[in-house]
């Protein structure tokens, strides 16, 4: 359920609503234990509700994230806090006590149907975070259409304090003076799925720093080729061009140890040549190149996928891009050092680039002083003994699953979040039993 | 077998109410609605006069899209409804629990499938699959107009896990299921636990030890109380269904073999894995002693004397070359087939950075030894692997890279002269594409995961199996270690090509499912089954002489004397074999009636 207040006490606390979250909170639910989920964001659903298409099924990414969406939001044994911050977590004797803060989203949500007229109402545009800024929202909106709860998010930062949505709202539900609220929850077991972040576009100089228009981040590739994307299609940013020639640079955010990200990220390849095999699908007059150091296809059906996206036309070059300019016309020009046969380094020009980014743990307990936690040289979390099971963290009765401990897969994080849930249950068991005794 | 009774009869006709069918046409993100013109389909099956909404949406299964059809069932009083989206392996369910939320009953509900049946299949044809779409969606709306409401089955669950196979997977899903409350049997094939980690010293990428791990999770399944380790174990049948499974096995024991019998409410398989064997004169295995698996050379380096040199039968070996991807990534046409006439096409996971491992080991030990290391890609995706191929190059590992169509080529010698005698050779892509002869003392072949042969139980079970042998799970993210079988759910490497951490992961993501299930005492299944209109059937028996499934029909009395076949639903699986042969029409599938059926064809059939 979708919870609008303060709970005390409850079996587990899930700390993410993304798809590990979501498929944790369940498995432990479906068992009959209490569950209570707090997610920073506005609605459930995490990275993967923004995604297109995911690999190797090309499922769209909506069907396979809106069911475990609404089963949580619905569930009897689940509470849902979005738009709230896990403060602290701290041990005590066989429990937990989380300290939690409701972030204001200035919408009473007791009175708030969800019918929008407040963000039909408001003038206010901002860039659209769930479009990956190449869409416009207002500064009050619900974040998407299939977000989860349906309740608007004020941006007090931008607000005018006009009153037109107050003034447009049919049930009073606007409240320019709502506070922060902190509550404290007790449970006995915690599950950290905190996910990743993507390194960031800005990281690279030598790729633009972030700032060639045409050069894109992975999401916004996502974005232009969902169907309820931006543009509605395939479209370079700058000029609205549909684009003629794509490449995606591998490795731009991993296996790099001038960026601290040394290690492979696993899902890069993956992703990027199910987006070339998208994009050749919306466009198939294109020429797709994917610069490459090794096509890591390891999963199950991964291969395979790999050698019908070969099949279909989509050119793989072993060669590392060192540089990325931009003509007059915003075209990037990228310099690249072919590493099959004898060819010196030469200038090919894309009219739209795409970085593979790496990924980065969204959430550093330890540093952020949540909850004492080791975590490894990469900075993801570390279970001290991953072959008794790798969900376990160096705190008993804390569990961590899907790319909170390493990059990771959505299969694999799936996996992962039911052997956490397991772990939690398994634990829970142990010290209920305890307690009753 | 416990009797279950019939559970199931017939309802008498109540009341005819007014059928109020809803229908609703799911874009599938674009999926649907980039071929099929939505909004026309559902303008036209609009116009049925059993249909009173007729919508289409972005992402019918969203909450949203769910709240549209529970708004209609609880306003508009939509008593039927229809939803054309994506295959009903994947939603049909959730539709049905949307329609429980809003109070009617869910088997008054049909799924219609136009994505994998219309849009993915007629992608150039945007009218005639818009066509389509109108004909399937008007014949699921015949369909549920004619549908009574059914109510699950429900049978009681023993709260007991049968285990196949005590390797990690199988000792992790063990110990899980029983610290949840359940009993569980292990039943393992040979006289050890641990399975193919009691071939390894050392595992990657921490260099933690296997037995250490090994030894763990066995005194964790030995001092549980809950679980029965039963080794040395053939298992004999596997009969029932979810819920109450028995499975037989013979187990060795000291006195001679002991039979028993285990009836179980669930089953993990965790059978393993087993590792490719090359071909005679495969890169020169079996050709020469100098040709080694990487499990060979795992195992001949626990026994090598440390020193700068490794020493091999006396001989010292300077040189060392690794091929990667022996029995994977294979391209038809270019390797030799497997038996069933397939080459292994899939990467198995682990071999590269094994591999890496494998020469981190040999260079430790024997630091004075060059390696040579032949690959395709490297693959180090985990966490800690992209370090040892890093080390490795630091180390002076030589990488050569090779494409599908130029694989390398194994020479053997005879005489040395002191030197090397083996020629790997490989056309280097990184080198000018340059063929590459690099002289060789001793040749490693990282080779890959093959399933462990248990075509008996696949047989006997009916599982369901990929095109790369693998055991096949419903679906890689909706269901990842479920089968279709009811009950049945995957741990470990018999499902595909997984480290020691993720094959644990799987084993505890296996258990969680089984202690779902059975965490309610009973499981409800569909009423999807085969039901007896007794005051029609003759006994002929015809029906009896159809069915598969032993049983699932026997001859009874009726009220009035009269010899009728009866149901056991829990055992029917619903495939109307029976509802095919029976000429007064007596016996029918529910939900899949004939009459049914009949104004589907016409529907479809229609101008």
């Amino acid at each position: 359920m979708i919870a609008n207040h303060p709970v005390e006490r409850a079996d587990a606390l899930v700390v993410g609503a993304g798809i590990a979250g979501l498929q944790a909170a369940l498995d432990l639910a479906d068992q009959g234990f209490q569950v209570v989920i707090v997610e920073r964001q506005p609605s459930i659903g995490g990275h993967m509700i923004n995604l297109s298409k995911v690999f190797p099924t090309l499922d769209c990414a909506s069907c396979i994230t809106t069911p475990r969406m609404a089963s949580t939001a619905h569930h009897p044994n689940i509470q849902v806090f979005t738009y709230s911050e896990v403060d602290s977590i701290r041990p005590v004797g066989d429990r937990f006590q989380a300290t939690i803060t409701r972030k204001p989203r200035y919408i009473d949500e007791d009175k708030c149907i969800g019918c929008k007229r407040c963000e039909e109402a408001c003038t206010v545009y901002l860039p659209d975070e769930y479009d990956h800024s190449l869409g416009a929202k207002k500064a009050v909106s619900i974040p998407f259409t299939n977000a989860i709860p349906q309740y608007p998010v004020l941006d007090m930062d931008e607000c005018f304090l006009c009153g037109g949505c107050a003034r447009a709202c049919p049930t009073d539900a606007i409240d320019y003076l709502q506070k922060p609220e902190t509550f404290q929850l007790e449970v006995g077991a915690v599950i950290l799925a905190t996910g990743y972040d993507m390194t960031p576009m800005d990281a690279k100089s030598q790729y633009g720093g972030g700032k060639l228009p045409n050069v894109i981040s992975p999401w916004q590739a996502e974005r232009l080729l969902a169907p309820h994307g931006p543009y509605g299609g395939v479209l370079r940013p700058s000029d609205g061009k549909i684009p003629d020639s794509i490449a995606f640079v591998q490795c731009a955010g991993s296996r790099d140890a001038s960026l601290g990200v040394p290690y492979c990220s696993r899902v890069c390849c993956m992703y990027a040549i199910k987006q070339a095999m998208l994009l050749s699908g919306s466009l198939p007059i294109a020429d797709i190149t994917i610069y490459y150091m090794d096509i890591r296809a390891f999963g199950k059906g991964y291969e395979q996928f790999y050698q019908s996206a070969k099949a279909m036309g989509i050119e793989f070059v072993k060669a590392k891009v060192g540089r990325i300019r931009e003509d007059e016309e915003h075209n990037p020009i990228l310099r690249i050092e072919r590493q099959e046969g004898d060819s010196a380094p030469e200038e090919v020009r894309h009219d739209l680039v795409i970085l593979s980014l790496g990924m980065v743990p969204a959430w550093i307990p330890d540093r952020d002083g949540i909850v004492p936690l080791q975590t490894g040289s990469d900075r993801f979390l570390l279970s001290p003994k991953p072959r008794i099971s790798p969900t376990l963290t160096t705190l008993p009765g804390v569990f961590a699953c899907g790319a909170a401990t390493g990059p990771k897969d959505i299969v694999d994080t799936i996996v992962e979040a039911g052997a956490a849930a397991m772990q939690a249950a398994a634990h829970l068991q142990r010290t209920l039993a305890g307690a009753a005794k | 077998m416990s009797e279950i009774p019939n559970e199931n009869p017939v309802h008498g006709t109540p009341e005819k109410e007014e059928v109020r069918v809803g229908v609703y046409v799911c874009h599938c993100g674009g999926n649907i609605s980039d071929v099929v013109d939505v909004q026309k389909v559902a303008e036209e099956v609009g116009k049925h006069p059993d249909v009173k909404v007729s919508k289409h949406y972005m992402f019918m299964c969203s909450d949203p899209g769910q709240q549209l059809i529970m708004e209609d069932i609880r306003r508009n009083g939509i008593n039927r409804v229809v939803v054309s989206a994506c295959s009903p392996f994947l939603h049909e369910t959730t539709f049905r629990k949307a329609l429980q939320r809003a109070g009617l009953n869910p088997y008054l509900y049909e799924h219609v499938n136009v994505r994998e049946q219309v849009s993915w299949v007629h992608k150039g044809k945007p009218e005639s699959a818009t066509e389509k779409t109108i004909r399937l969606t008007l014949a699921g709306v015949e369909k549920v107009a004619r549908q009574d409401p059914l109510e699950a089955i429900r049978v009681e669950a023993e709260q007991h896990v049968v285990v196949i196979g005590a390797g990690i997977a199988g000792m992790r899903a063990a110990v899980s299921a029983a610290r949840r409350g359940l009993r569980v049997t292990l039943i393992e094939k040979s006289d050890r636990t641990g399975g193919r980690l009691n071939e390894l010293s050392t595992l990657y990428p921490d260099n933690e030890s296997a037995q250490t791990v090994v030894d763990e999770l066995t005194a964790m399944v030995q001092s549980d109380q809950n679980i029965d380790l039963c080794l040395n174990s053939r298992l004999t049948m596997i009969d029932g269904y979810v819920g109450n499974f028995t499975v037989g096995f013979e187990m060795q024991s000291p006195e001679g073999p002991v039979t028993r019998q285990i009836r179980a409410g669930a089953i993990i398989l965790a059978t393993g894995y087993r590792h490719y064997e090359p071909f005679e004169g495969e890169l020169g295995y079996r050709q020469s002693p100098d040709v080694l698996t990487l499990p060979e050379f795992n195992r001949l380096l626990e026994t090598t004397p440390p020193g700068e040199l490794m020493n091999l039968n006396g001989r010292p070996i300077r040189h060392v070359g690794f091929v990667h991807c022996v029995g994977s990534r294979q391209v038809e046409g270019v390797h030799q087939p497997q038996p069933d006439g397939k080459v292994n096409d899939y990467c198995s996971r682990v071999c590269c950075t094994a591999a890496l491992h494998a020469i981190h080991r040999l260079m430790d030990k024997h630091p004075g030894v060059r390696v040579f290391d032949v690959y395709r890609d490297i693959r180090t995706y985990g966490r800690g692997h992209e370090d040892l191929y890093e080390e490795a190059s630091k180390r002076g590992v030589l990488f050569f890279r090779h494409t599908e169509e130029n694989q390398p080529v194994v020479r053997l010698n005879e005489s040395s002269n002191g030197r090397p005698r083996h020629t790997l050779a490989v056309q280097d892509v990184l080198t000018w594409n340059e063929e590459v002869e690099i002289p060789v003392d001793l040749i490693v072949l990282a080779t890959g995961m093959m399933p462990n042969d248990i075509s008996g139980i696949i047989q006997t079970m009916k599982l369901p199996v990929g095109a790369d042998r693998f055991l096949q799970e419903v679906h890689p993210k909706l269901r990842p270690v479920e089968v279709a079988n009811n009950g049945v759910f995957l741990a470990g490497t018999c499902q595909g090509p997984m480290d020691a951490i993720e094959a644990v992961a799987a084993g505890e993501a296996a258990a969680v499912k089984a202690s779902i299930l059975l965490s309610k005492g009973m499981i409800e299944m569909d009423p999807f089954v085969a039901r007896v209109r007794e005051e029609k059937c003759t006994g002929c028996e015809l029906c009896l002489a159809e069915c598969e499934y032993r049983g699932a029909l026997t001859m009874a009395e009726s009220a009035d004397g009269r010899k009728v076949a009866r149901v056991n639903p829990a055992l029917c699986a619903g495939c109307g074999a029976c509802a095919a042969v029976c000429e007064p029409r007596a016996i029918e599938i529910a939900g899949w009636s004939l009459d049914q059926f009949d104004a589907m064809v016409d529907a479809l059939v229609a101008h």
